[in-house]
């Protein structure tokens, strides 16, 4: 059992680790936003999948005119594509007061068929984009090399921390979260608040989908996500929407995901259910947290 | 306003005759009349209202038909457009008549314009010195000419005009109010054909087979040509009997996974776990199917069916267990649970062998060979397609069975005609009417199709469905828990118990969607496959709220799909830009504008009540008080999960 444990936790182990924790970890930032501000997103999975499409297509069209700088503006590409598609899903569920959880899941089925459409109007395939000639460059050493996003992504969680529980945006995104009719008497524009919040967990997602495509990979493949924006949003409310315990949820998800690949490779288990594991586990873990502490507004359209 | 003065259509009926006009009359200037002709790869001929001809086709010599008389009825469809506008904008009470006549002009122009490709066609028939494979491609030619956006617009407008003057009459508008729940999915499709047709547009290049570049406005007609093609063509399955039962058997798993979400929604659940729950149907159906005991006979297949039913009960059970135990949201678990499903399949029937705690175990449910699927089903296992069973004729003839239609008419008119025991009787006569025409059939030319016995288990599903929802105290209880679960606890109906039940119900449904693929043999072999297309179960989603969450709606939308389903096929191998995946694209853009209401404002979707407007109109003041009662109940899923937790944590 010894040489197991040794074949597997290796630094090649925490690499994988720590890649599987920064899509899930950024995704559920994102999520918390968008949740403390009462609006439920769902949508997480399909603005993976928008930002995923939108780095790798056009850092792949524009490196014959950048070069290196490509992947950079490909990234900003699917942060913006992530905001704007996030911002539909603002509209729908604010403007419109739409059932929040319908409207995202029209956001994921909308993701199941636009890739395939913009792929087959540009390359004529369906299924992934072509090699992007320069992706993300990676920083580090040795095996313990990553992405830009990667460092974004441990950086965005103090971030939050800091704008969530030290600035007015903060407080008034929670109150919004709680108590919107109460932030609305005091001043605090609870529409333009869940917008921005919103869009913002759009911004993020599309952040993971860059980190998917052009910072993990070199294209865009269909099922790139693979379910991390369900897991991320399972993380979230295991997590029970703080900072600091999405950080603790992404880590064990992300911690199970690398288990799943590492034993996978082993010949322990079938790796057909290895990969089920993270599910399982998200279901079990679910069964513990319940929706006890979830913003009291949240799934709530708010009048006024 | 005095109640003397002559009706008047409703200001918004007036409003949308207004817009529709607007817009035909605009499109008969934008856009093509008419196709004279089309070659296989989506090329045409192409007729314009001033009267120019382009042809972009390879087929540059055909001769075209005569378009005097189309163009003359074109004209004055456009005068009519105009005189109904004017109507419109004045509110006149007439202009449902105009509407009407408009209606019947393009009609007309439609029909002439038949006539005249159907002459050609005769003509290219009748020609003896044309090779037979030049013959059938002039035929295509011609045959898959018709009309074009500039005679579809307007027919569609006329028709709505005439809708909107004829709500000034009682009896209309009252009708016309009772199918005002169809107006947000109507909105929805139309705001979907509208992005969709903007996708094409940028999208597909122009087709241009002739050597003449094309202009700007050439160009223009040529890819607007492309969009109606693309829409005809999604549509165009139920102009005939083939590609008709397809649809139908494409719409099968539709209706069992449209019901599925339907039930959920009706007692204020998402289920978006229908493609898991199918999975797991469909595994339990395989299980029974393969390894039953033969000496059932019939009785297998019967068992198969349940045992699918099962399956998907048993995991559509376990998230509203969890819902109700402890309060963990059944729009996660479901997701969870389909990806777990997902696993189970592809661990049973994915490959040969497995490693457990560092030993190969050989995997026995998967078939030998190198495809990841079961063994084939038990004969007795098997459903039949429907045109084996109904066929009557002798000797190779199809001919349809008759029985079912009489047995289904005989069912409704005695159902109304009877007082007492009406189902039972009217059952019992059913049957007694259907059997005595069974043999009775209809001849038709079809050259076989795999719509199987899995269409009428989703229709049955269906009926039980209204049944349990609108005709027992369980489906009271169920409904009641949906509208308000705060309210249905104080009435004394336990919201725990009723979301098990519900996601049970509604795991079942879904679960015997299994039955199509593994017993109904849908996947070209009665065995259960890898590539089972799980996704139905998100269609599920779509159509559930296309169909407004009843069964009549679910089934229609299931056939809708399934119609733009098989279409999809036939604009894939046509176009090369555009290919089936727009057909998923419209349908995750019905699911948005649905969730949006369709932008419709609600003054128009939930009008107040005709009293309360009148009193207001009385006393010529807006209506103070707004009146939002929505029509079906959506789901309110965050609500609801809160007070279950509540319950739960009791």
């Amino acid at each position: 059992m010894d040489g197991l444990i040794a074949q597997i936790f290796t630094t090649a182990f925490l690499a994988t680790f720590i890649r599987s924790v920064v899509p899930l970890l950024l995704t559920a930032l994102g999520g918390l936003f968008s949740e403390r501000s009462g609006v439920v997103n769902i949508a997480l999975e399909g603005l993976i999948i928008f930002g995923a499409l939108a780095a790798a297509v056009s850092t792949h069209l524009l490196t014959p005119s950048l070069g290196t700088a490509a992947p950079w503006v490909g990234w900003l590409a699917g942060m913006l594509v992530g905001g704007l598609i996030a911002w539909i899903h603002a509209l729908l569920s604010i403007k419109y007061r739409a059932d929040q959880v319908i409207s995202g899941t029209a956001i994921n089925l909308l993701a199941t068929g636009v890739p395939a459409v913009v792929l087959t109007a540009l390359y004529g395939v369906s299924n992934e984009s072509p090699k992007v000639e320069y992706a993300l460059p990676l920083w580090g050493a040795g095996e313990l090399r990553f992405s830009p996003p990667v460092f974004f992504a441990f950086l965005a969680v103090a971030v939050t921390w800091y704008v969530m529980y030290r600035t007015p945006y903060g407080l008034r995104l929670r109150a919004t979260g709680e108590q919107p009719g109460a932030a609305a008497s005091m001043g605090v524009n609870v529409r333009r608040m869940r917008y921005s919040a919103v869009i913002l967990s759009g911004v993020l997602a599309g952040t993971a989908g860059a980190f998917l495509s052009i910072g993990n990979l070199d294209s865009y493949v269909r099922n790139i996500s693979a379910g991390a924006g369900f897991i991320a949003l399972a993380a979230l409310i295991f997590g029970q929407w703080k900072p600091l315990g999405v950080l603790g949820a992404t880590l064990l998800f992300g911690l199970l995901q690398a288990l799943s690949i590492a034993l996978g490779g082993q010949n322990l288990l079938p790796s057909t259910l290895v990969q089920a594991l993270p599910y399982l586990i998200t279901i079990l873990a679910l069964i513990f947290t319940g929706r006890s502490r979830a913003p009291k507004a949240l799934g709530r359209p708010y009048d006024g | 306003m005095t109640h003397d003065s002559p009706p008047r259509p409703s200001g918004d009926a007036a409003r949308i005759a207004l817009i529709a006009c607007a817009v035909a009359a605009l499109g008969m200037l934008l856009f093509p009349l008419a196709t004279l002709g089309r070659g296989f790869s989506a090329d045409a001929v192409l007729l314009h209202v001033t009267g120019s001809v382009m042809n972009l086709t390879s087929n540059q010599q055909a001769p075209l038909p005569p378009t005097g008389t189309v163009l003359a009825l074109a004209w004055a469809t456009l005068g009519t457009l105009i005189v109904t506008l004017l109507g419109a904008w004045q509110r006149q009470r007439w202009y449902w008549m105009t509407g009407l006549l408009t209606f019947g002009l393009a009609t007309a122009a439609v029909v002439v314009l038949g006539g005249a490709l159907d002459d050609q066609s005769q003509r290219v028939l009748a020609d003896t010195t044309l090779r037979p494979g030049a013959k059938r491609q002039l035929g295509n030619f011609y045959a898959s000419g018709g009309m074009n956006l500039g005679l579809f617009l307007p027919a569609l407008a006329g028709l709505i005009a005439a809708g909107a003057g004829l709500t000034a009459r009682d009896w209309w508008w009252q009708t016309f109010n009772r199918m005002r729940s169809l107006l947000v999915p109507v909105a929805a499709i139309g705001l979907a054909i509208l992005v969709g047709a903007v996708v094409v547009l940028i999208v597909q290049p122009s087709i241009n087979q002739s050597a003449t570049p094309l202009g700007l406005w050439g160009t223009w007609l040529a890819k607007s040509d492309l969009v109606y093609f693309v829409y005809s063509t999604l549509f165009a399955p139920v102009t005939a009997l083939n590609p008709l039962l397809d649809s139908l058997k494409i719409a099968t798993p539709l209706i069992f996974t449209g019901l599925s979400v339907a039930f959920a929604f009706r007692t204020g659940l998402f289920n978006i776990g229908a493609p898991g729950q199918l999975t797991m149907g469909a595994i339990a159906a395989m299980l029974v199917g393969v390894y039953g005991p033969p000496s059932l006979g019939y009785g297998l297949l019967a068992l198969s069916v349940l045992a699918a039913g099962a399956g998907g009960a048993l995991w559509g059970a376990i998230p509203g267990l969890l819902k109700a135990r402890f309060g963990s949201s059944e729009v996660i678990n479901t997701i969870m649970l389909n990806y777990i499903a997902s696993s189970v399949l592809v661990f049973l029937i994915g490959s040969d062998s497995f490693p457990f705690l560092g030993r190969e175990y050989n995997q026995p449910l998967k078939a030998e060979g190198s495809n990841p699927q079961s063994e084939l089903l038990q004969n007795e296992a098997q459903l039949r397609p429907l045109l084996e069973v109904l066929n009557v004729g002798q000797n190779g003839q199809v001919a349809l069975s008759v029985g079912l239609l009489v047995a289904l008419a005989a069912f409704v008119i005695v159902r109304l005609l009877v007082r007492k025991n009406r189902t039972l009787i009217a059952l019992v006569a059913a049957a007694v009417l259907g059997a005595a025409t069974w043999r009775i059939g209809i001849p038709v030319s079809v050259t076989g199709s795999q719509l199987n016995g899995a269409f009428l288990i989703a229709l049955l599903c269906a009926a039980g469905f209204g049944m349990l929802m609108w005709r027992t105290a369980a489906g009271y209880a169920l409904r009641a828990v949906g509208l308000s679960p705060k309210a249905a606890e104080y009435g004394g109906i336990s919201v725990a118990k009723n979301t098990i039940l519900a996601m049970t119900i509604a795991g079942m449904f879904a679960g015997l969607a299994g039955t199509h693929y593994v017993n109904g043999g849908a996947l070209d072999e009665y065995r259960l496959k890898q590539n089972m297309p799980v996704n139905v179960g998100f269609d599920g989603i779509a159509v559930a709220l296309m169909g407004q969450s009843t069964p009549a709606g679910v089934v229609a939308s299931s056939v809708l799909f399934g119609t733009i389903d098989t279409g999809a096929v036939s604009v894939t191998t046509k176009l090369a830009k555009v290919n089936s995946d727009i057909v998923t694209v419209l349908k995750a853009l019905i699911v948005l504008f649905i969730a949006a209401g369709g932008f419709l404002s609600r003054r128009v979707t939930s009008p107040p009540p005709p009293a309360l407007a009148a009193a207001a109109d009385r006393h010529a003041t807006p209506a103070a008080v707004e009146v939002n009662r929505p029509l079906t109940p959506q789901p309110n899923v965050a609500q609801a999960s809160e007070d279950i937790t509540r319950e739960g944590n009791k």
